[in-house]
């Protein structure tokens, strides 16, 4: 790969105030000095929402979903959206790993590891509420199939078993092309590390030496990697979709949704990367490295995902209307005029609307700007799942059954847990692995400065 | 470095794989009826006599509050099984002898026999013996002895095995649902050749 | 699955064979299982099968005969007496949930006396019996009283004897419901004291002046069955029935038009109707009608029409069409009755004479039971208290404390009374005053009989062991007596030497025996008719003539206040005395769908002219008291008038009553009307407390936006074809003739699909078909339901955020209603549909639900996750989930089979636990049952061998179950009826449900 590189690659970042490759090393190690009070302020608060939620599970667990804000028709809520929220925010991250790596754009190699930890962090959390939501969770094991003196076996018909094999796959794709690309830094940093983080280290960097062969190992099994991760971009979250595309409640009922729901994924997965990326970069003092160059492309990519989500909510109501059928019109009527009316518009205000904004430059280029829009498109996407499963549900085909949910505070305080768990394995990564990759950044440093290393 | 690196994780791999076929074996054995005590049929041996001191130590199954020998009821004496478990034949449940029939014969025999005494006691007492149940199904299984005993035409033994070998009754097949369905799926109805026994859910579960 | 609460270990505890029984290997070997044989066999039970035994429902004075299913020596259900002439085999909800009230958490395990410190204390019988003696021996011979609810059978006789050998006379009889307006009609217009029957099913032409007669009106599931007979739609013809009453009440509900005149008219208008036949229409009237016209001439229908607010066209026309068939008009019920209720019965009498139909449709048998007492008694005797000229007093079935308007004073008047005696079965308000409690058998733990009518003996008989430490009341009354020695030891020495209350009733049947003149010895006859469930015959109709000297008192104007407010009887809890099973309470009220509370019914027109929304608090205020309850809004009333149903607001009654609700007797005055009973309008004011609660109620929305889930014709539709083209969704765009063949294919092949391996043989695809005409909505099968198939009660709270469980539920639909079209409602009992393309088959990730050979929607409760994946793709919403464990004590807030109510569970549907979606599978139990049994016998089952729960007690025979496939079932025969249709059929899930449109005949032509 290094051989690829040429020295006019593509605007780097490291092109205006050119690091050495010692110090990027340096800069990039210096993010995991010892942490200050404000980490541990933080961290600990997070811990504290975490424990919360957890006690709330077991309170579930122990008593019966009863405690949880469900009430007939409405069987799936704040559960399955937050699963669908998760899944979707993970997308972005392979996208940009996997994806923009297969196309060469340069671009993306100081900001691809913090989506790629997002990521896989992201389906940890995602894989939770699928088992959250089980009514016998003690028996979640059953959705498995392995070999038993039943002599049952799972119904592969169901979308809910593709899911199990979507999301496991994914998270199992994913975890590896994480720590696969980490190798190369954990073995830099291993030799600047003391005490048990070389340990840590030792291990997690698989005995690297820079060996020309492993080298060559290491750049083929990446590309592999990539390779095998990109079509899940697009297969996990429509085998998602499909859990609503594939029943016949008016509202999931719709060929749209696989696309619809990649686009979503991918347009909140990379709101989500700004959003950890703007703090992130202030506190490490990043800004040689992830520059206003990295968030402008971030905001065109959510420009663009943003208006196929915008696309797909039109055409949703289009075609309720234009298919003519009374109970799917009635649906999306009650979408948009019923008693969830809030709920809707502010989806389509957030994820619809907003992001017309970024055809400004003035306001790609902006960070803060970006910031508080990719706040905005993360309490959309997350209202659009809700809209999409809550609102569905409580208005279907049987007029006498219908009937609305409000949840109760085991949901919220499960959905908060589901959030701070995200930020516990995103905190101590942030802190114990490079947050951006080392290796690659020295990739796209012109020539001159390398050779002036060497001297 | 490298060096152990491979061993370990290979090792890992080894040992998941490992697990999952254990654990799959196990599951498939347990699907076949579980037939390693079976015995000779011994039914017609006449001159069968029961052991006269038994190591109720070494027995299997459960101690009952009394020592009650099925294999010299049912055994030695060769008393059907239908005498003491009037109901197989017309009723899901088969019935468990009331303390007057055993005092049928009790009333007159087996004087100095600890065991009956302790009959006797509990009769004249009016205190139920609570004997320990050795064959349990679910309360989510539905199981009619009846059904199985006259149109099935089923040997109590192919499911209790040899009781009237056993002083003491332990349980006898697993009555795991893949031993129903291992029988369930070679069996044919008596009447209708060629008609397979049901193997639907709802037939046993409801 | 669940190793709390399950039947079987109780029958272990009960000591006796829990055969083919336990809790899986893989859920816990550990726990040892104990095997408790009997001692003595009991004779006619076999372990693991149910033995049947007649009696009789005790739960209103209609007396329906009853089976009562055993297990193991327990009674687990209640289903009709084929047999009986009152009930052929139905019974209603309340009698459903009649073993809810001798399973009762709350009943009194045993006698109990009053302490010093007020408080109730046990004690042993011996020593209650010697203070009754005491204190009799102590008192004046005419101090002596004995309230008693209405017996109307041999326990009567026996207060009565007894009552006299002591010298003593008071004997009063009180039942909340005794229609006195009624008897005082007969006995006005006809010289009978007594209720005549009603023939339903010869009426072509039925008007009912505010009547409940299918829901508690004197004998509602006969009524029920005369109805179906005769307003059933049977090949192009069907019965005419209009309702009089200012408010649509579940039975008007079946009506094909409603009138709702000004509150108190009704007779009014029956009046103007006689008016009209005399004048114009006397084809079929007696030779003596004309000598009405007279009496009848201040009621032309234009002099009336101001005063009923019904114009003289509309009093012409019914009246055109009364005289014209033969026909019926029914006097008011409870819930109509007002100050003039006289007036509306004597007024029906009228016209029911004049149109001929006494001694066709209103007969009069001879002797008819007294039976009732009424309101007045109460009066009396609580004056008497007042005046402190009552020694002791004995209470047995009755409970005036709560069922009497507060002003009256019963229990002021009771604390006067130096020693009161009650015979209760719960702690009701009226034991709770008491100062002894000598706890009665359960109906279904006594020998006893009732007489719901002339001609009918009804027996009870002891079903099982008492659940408590309780005593016949019966014998507590004759062993007293032989204590007392005397006279009273002497009436009864002689006549039940040791025998107890049992020789007694044996000596009253000894005396019927003889009446009957039948010659057989009287043990045989006996046991006939205990395995029978009583003796009946038909009488002959006593010819009855009109009353020369008829007094029409005119009616009274309507006093002030805002609006009238109607406290009618609660279909569900009757009076009140439902209020303490927890079935009953959870059962939707059939009209506002509310349960475990009380509601104010307000016209949506009403409530917004008072601001007032859906669950706002308002306070209901008459002269007489006030009550707080939450608005419900409801189009069926005259926006002048509010509605409170009554049988809530219990201060004591058990945990499931106690508290709840409110009680509308409050609004009542206590001084009884002319006709002796209490007037149940009153003239109230409302006001918004400002407070709001959610209600909780079954419905969802109450219009079914053109989705044809409720579908009617008319007569006159069905002559003219209008069955030819199906329904299809509006505006929905004609489905192309290729995607239809298209969609004809694979349901084809899905069909075949199931033919294969094991399954080619399964020739059955098990079927429902509902004839909406016949239905009332009166959700007896709702219960039935729940009593066959263990489902949980989840109480107040859960019914709110809609977690109701039960696996049916009658779906209530109101059409039109705008300014100028009338209100029409329709009920549709909506369950499991078990498609034949079922959506929540594919869905299920572990096959916890799937299609099972012989064509039914299988749910293997062990198997379910609880993902609720089905729930989603259900169309038809009827798949119900566990929210909480309502089947172990583990969670004493959910568990919902309280001992001793878990002996209700039926052993052959497991219960289901925590995390579970659960839903009807039509009674598979009872299907593999029938299967087992057809195996074994050698045969093949026949249509009629396997009947669900909600068909079997269906009072009007609406429901038929049966094999699709068999084209000779009734079902099959049903499912090809022209009025034929599926819900939602569009969807391609081809239902098992088959509905037969509900027919109205809006009059005129058919």
């Amino acid at each position: 790969m290094a051989t690829t590189m040429r020295p006019d690659a593509a605007p780097s970042p490291a092109h205006h105030h050119h690091p050495t490759y010692h110090e990027v090393t340096r800069d990039i190690a210096a993010t995991l000095g010892h942490p200050k009070r404000g980490y541990f302020i933080l961290f600990g608060f997070v811990l504290l929402v975490l424990a919360a939620g957890i006690v709330a599970l077991l309170y579930q667990i122990r008593r019966g979903l009863g405690v949880a804000g469900y009430s007939p028709p409405v069987m799936w809520a704040v559960y399955v959206t937050t699963f669908v929220f998760w899944v979707g925010i993970a997308h972005s991250g392979t996208l940009i790993s996997a994806i923009l790596y297969l196309f060469r754009s340069a671009w993306r190699t100081s900001v691809y590891r913090t989506a790629e930890a997002m990521t896989v962090f992201a389906v940890m959390t995602a894989g939770l509420f699928p088992l959250i939501h089980l009514g016998r969770l003690w028996y979640a094991y059953w959705l498995f199939p392995y070999p038993n003196q039943r002599g049952l076996w799972v119904n592969f018909k169901s979308p809910l078993v593709w899911d199990v094999f979507a999301v496991s796959t994914y998270f199992t794709v994913s975890t590896l092309f994480l720590i696969v690309g980490l190798i190369p830094d954990v073995a830099a940093i291993r030799d600047r590390a003391t005490g048990w983080r070389k340990k840590l280290y030792t291990i997690t960097a698989l005995g690297w030496r820079g060996a020309d062969y492993q080298w060559r190992h290491y750049v083929k099994a990446y590309l592999y990697l990539a390779a095998l991760a990109t079509p899940l971009v697009l297969s996990v979250h429509s085998v998602v979709s499909w859990d609503f595309a594939m029943s016949i409640v008016p509202g999931w009922h719709a060929t749209i949704f696989a696309p619809y729901f990649v686009a979503g994924a991918i347009y909140s997965g990379v709101a989500m990367v700004i959003t950890l990326m703007v703090p992130l970069r202030k506190v490490f003092r990043l800004e040689r490295y992830i520059t206003v160059v990295h968030f402008e492309n971030l905001s065109k990519l959510l420009l663009l995902t943003g208006m196929i989500v915008a696309y797909s909510y039109l055409v949703e109501y289009f075609i309720a209307w234009y298919g003519g059928n009374p109970i799917e019109r009635a649906t999306f009527w009650n979408r948009a005029f019923g008693d969830y009316w809030w709920a809707s518009w502010t989806m389509i205000l957030c994820n619809g609307a907003l992001p017309w904004l970024l055809w400004f430059r003035k306001i790609r280029r902006s960070i803060p700007a970006l910031f508080v829009l990719s706040l905005f498109v993360n309490l959309g996407m997350w209202f659009e799942r809700y809209v999409i499963i809550v609102v569905s549900l409580s208005h279907e085909y049987e007029p006498y059954a219908m009937g609305n949910y409000t949840p109760t505070w085991v949901d919220w305080t499960i959905l908060a847990g589901s959030f701070a768990w995200f930020f516990m394995w995103f905190l101590l990564f942030a802190k114990n692995f490079p947050t951006v990759s080392i290796t690659e950044v020295k990739e796209i440093i012109p020539w001159p400065r390398r050779r002036e290393v060497r001297a | 470095m490298t060096r152990w690196v491979v061993p370990v994780t290979t090792g890992a791999a080894v040992v998941v794989v490992g697990a999952l076929t254990v654990f799959a074996a196990r599951g498939l054995r347990s699907q076949g009826p579980a037939s390693p005590k079976v015995q000779p049929d011994t039914v017609v041996d006449l001159t069968y006599e029961a052991p006269v001191d038994v190591d109720t130590v070494g027995l299997p199954g459960p101690r009952q509050p009394i020592f009650y020998r099925h294999d010299v009821h049912a055994g030695q004496y060769r008393m059907d099984c239908r005498y003491c478990h009037y109901n197989v034949e017309r009723s899901p449940s088969p019935g468990l002898p009331s303390l007057a029939s055993c005092m049928g014969c009790h009333l007159i025999v087996g004087s100095g026999n600890p065991e009956v005494q302790k009959l006797r006691d509990a009769v004249a007492a009016k205190q139920p013996v609570q004997w320990v149940e050795v064959h349990r199904l679910s309360q989510f299984v539905h199981f009619s002895h009846e059904r199985h005993v006259v149109a099935g035409e089923l040997n109590c033994k192919e499911c209790h095995g040899q009781v009237n070998r056993m002083p003491q009754v332990y349980q006898f097949a697993s009555l795991k649902m893949g031993w129903c369905i291992a029988c369930h799926k070679t069996k044919e109805y008596k009447d209708q050749p060629g008609r397979p026994v049901t193997t639907d859910c709802s037939a046993c579960h409801y | 699955m669940t190793d709390g609460m399950n039947r079987r270990k109780f029958l272990k505890v009960l000591g006796v064979t829990g055969g083919g029984a336990a809790a899986m290997a893989g859920c816990s070997t550990e726990r040892v299982e104990k095997l408790i044989p009997y001692l003595v066999p009991l004779e006619d039970q076999i372990p693991g099968l149910a033995t049947y035994y007649a009696s009789t429902c005790r739960e209103c004075p209609a007396g329906c005969g009853v089976y009562l299913r055993v297990r193991e020596g327990r009674a687990v259900k209640v289903e009709g007496n084929p047999d009986h002439p009152v009930n052929r085999g139905r019974v209603c909800a309340r009698g459903q949930a009649s073993l809810q009230g001798t399973y009762n958490p709350d009943r009194i395990r045993g006698p109990m006396e009053r302490t010093l410190t007020g408080t109730f204390a046990p004690i042993t019988w011996e020593a209650a019996i010697t203070r009754v003696v005491e204190r009799l021996k102590g008192a004046p011979a005419g101090s002596l009283w004995f309230l008693t609810g209405n017996e109307g059978g041999s326990f009567d006789r026996l207060v009565r004897d007894w009552l006299s050998a002591l010298g003593s006379s008071h004997a009063v009889t009180f039942e909340p419901f005794a229609y006195e307006a009624l008897w005082q009609a007969n006995r006005a217009v006809f010289g009978i004291d007594a209720i005549p029957s009603y023939r339903l099913g010869d009426a072509e032409c039925l008007v009912s002046f505010g009547a409940d007669f299918l829901e508690t009106w004197l004998s509602p599931v006969e009524h029920a069955r005369g109805f179906a007979a005769a307003h059933g739609y049977h090949d192009g013809r069907m019965g005419r029935y209009v309702h009089v009453e200012p408010r649509l009440s579940m039975t008007a509900m079946s009506a094909d038009e409603w009138i709702a005149p000004v509150p108190g008219t009704e007779g009014v208008l029956a009046l103007a109707m006689a008016h009209v036949i005399v004048n114009h229409h006397l084809e079929r009237a007696p030779a003596d009608a004309v000598q009405l016209r007279g009496l009848l001439q201040p009621y032309e229908p234009d002099q009336v029409a101001g005063r009923t607010g019904v114009p003289a066209e509309t009093v012409h026309r019914l009246a055109a069409e009364f005289a014209a068939r033969p026909s019926l008009a029914l006097p008011g019920g409870a819930g109509t009755q007002h100050r003039d209720a006289q007036l509306t019965a004597v007024a029906v009498n009228l016209l029911n004479y004049v149109a001929g139909n006494v001694g066709r449709t209103v007969v009069f048998e001879p002797a008819a039971s007294g039976g009732n007492g009424s309101y007045v008694g109460v009066a009396d005797l609580v004056a008497a208290a007042r005046r402190n000229e009552i020694g002791v007093l004995f209470v047995h079935g009755a409970n005036p404390a709560y069922a009497t308007p507060p002003g009256l004073g019963v229990a002021e008047a009771l604390a006067a009374v130096p020693f009161k005696v009650s015979f209760a079965r719960c702690l009701d308000e009226t034991a709770a005053l008491a100062d002894l409690v000598l706890p009665d058998h359960d109906p279904y733990e006594q020998w006893n009989d009732y007489t719901p009518r002339a001609g009918v003996r009804s027996l009870l008989q002891p079903v099982m062991q008492p659940v408590f430490d309780t005593r016949q009341t019966g014998d507590v009354l004759i062993d007293v007596a032989r204590r007392m020695g005397g006279a009273l030891g002497a009436r009864f020495a002689g006549a039940a030497p040791e025998g107890g209350y049992k020789a007694y009733l044996q000596e009253r049947w000894g005396e019927l025996q003889r009446e009957l003149a039948d010659r057989r010895p009287f043990d045989e006859f006996w046991r006939e008719a205990v395995q029978r469930g009583g003796v009946w015959r038909d009488l002959p109709a006593s010819p009855v003539r009109v009353a020369r000297d008829i007094a029409l008192n005119p009616p009274t104007p309507t006093g002030g206040g805002r609006f009238t407010a109607i406290v009618y009887p609660s279909p569900t809890l009757y009076d009140g005395r439902g209020a303490n099973r927890p079935w009953l309470q959870e059962l939707p009220d059939p009209v506002t769908k509310v349960t475990w509370g009380t509601c104010v019914e307000l016209h949506p027109d009403t409530a917004s002219g008072l601001g007032l929304a859906e669950g706002d608090v308002v306070e209901v205020r008459s002269a007489a008291g006030a009550i707080e309850a939450p608005v419900y809004l409801y189009p069926g009333l005259r926006p002048d008038v509010v509605a409170v149903p009554l049988g809530q607001g219990h201060t004591a009654y058990g945990r499931y009553a106690d508290g709840r609700g409110a009680n509308a007797l409050r609004l009542l005055g206590p001084e009884p009307a002319a006709f002796g009973g209490v007037v149940r309008y009153a003239d109230v004011t409302v006001a918004a407390t400002g407070a709001h609660v959610v209600l909780a109620k079954t419905e969802g929305k109450n219009r079914q936006l053109d989705r044809g889930i409720a579908q009617a014709v008319t007569v006159a539709g069905i002559a003219a074809g209008a069955l030819e083209h199906k329904f299809h969704l509006p505006e929905a765009a004609p489905i192309p003739e290729r995607e239809e063949r298209i969609l004809d294919e694979v349901a084809r092949k899905q069909r075949e699909a199931t033919k294969y391996g094991p399954y080619a043989f399964e020739t059955s695809r098990w079927g429902l078909a509902i004839d909406l005409a016949k239905c009332t909505g009166c959700s007896a099968c709702v219960v039935a339901c729940s009593a066959e198939n263990n489902v949980p009660f989840v109480g107040e709270a859960q019914v709110a955020r809609r977690r109701e469980m039960q696996w049916i539920r009658i779906e209530r639909y109101f059409e039109g209603g705008g300014p100028g079209e009338p209100l029409e409602a329709r009920f549709v009992p909506m369950l499991c549909q078990q498609c034949g393309n079922a959506p929540c088959e594919p869905v299920c990730p572990v096959f916890a639900t799937y299609h099972t050979p012989d064509g039914l929607n299988g749910q293997a409760y062990n198997r379910c996750v609880g993902t609720r994946y089905c729930s989603n793709n259900c169309p038809y919403k009827v798949r119900y989930f566990n929210w909480y464990d309502q089947s172990t004590p583990d969670d004493p807030r959910t568990f919902a089979w309280e001992e001793p109510l878990h002996w209700l569970l039926n052993p052959d549907v497991t219960v289901r636990s925590k995390g579970v979606m659960e839903k009807c599978t039509f009674c598979v139990q009872r299907i593999r049952g029938a299967q087992n049994e057809a195996r074994v016998a050698g045969r093949d089952l026949a249509d009629g061998d396997v009947v669900t729960a909600c068909q079997q007690t269906c009072p009007a025979d609406a429901i038929v179950f049966g094999n699709l496939t068999d084209a000779g079932s009734r079902v099959a025969r049903l499912a090809a009826d022209p009025r034929r249709y599926r819900v939602l059929e569009s969807l391609n899930t081809q239902p098992a449900v088959t509905y037969l449109m509900k027919v109205r005949n809006l009059g005129g032509e058919a």
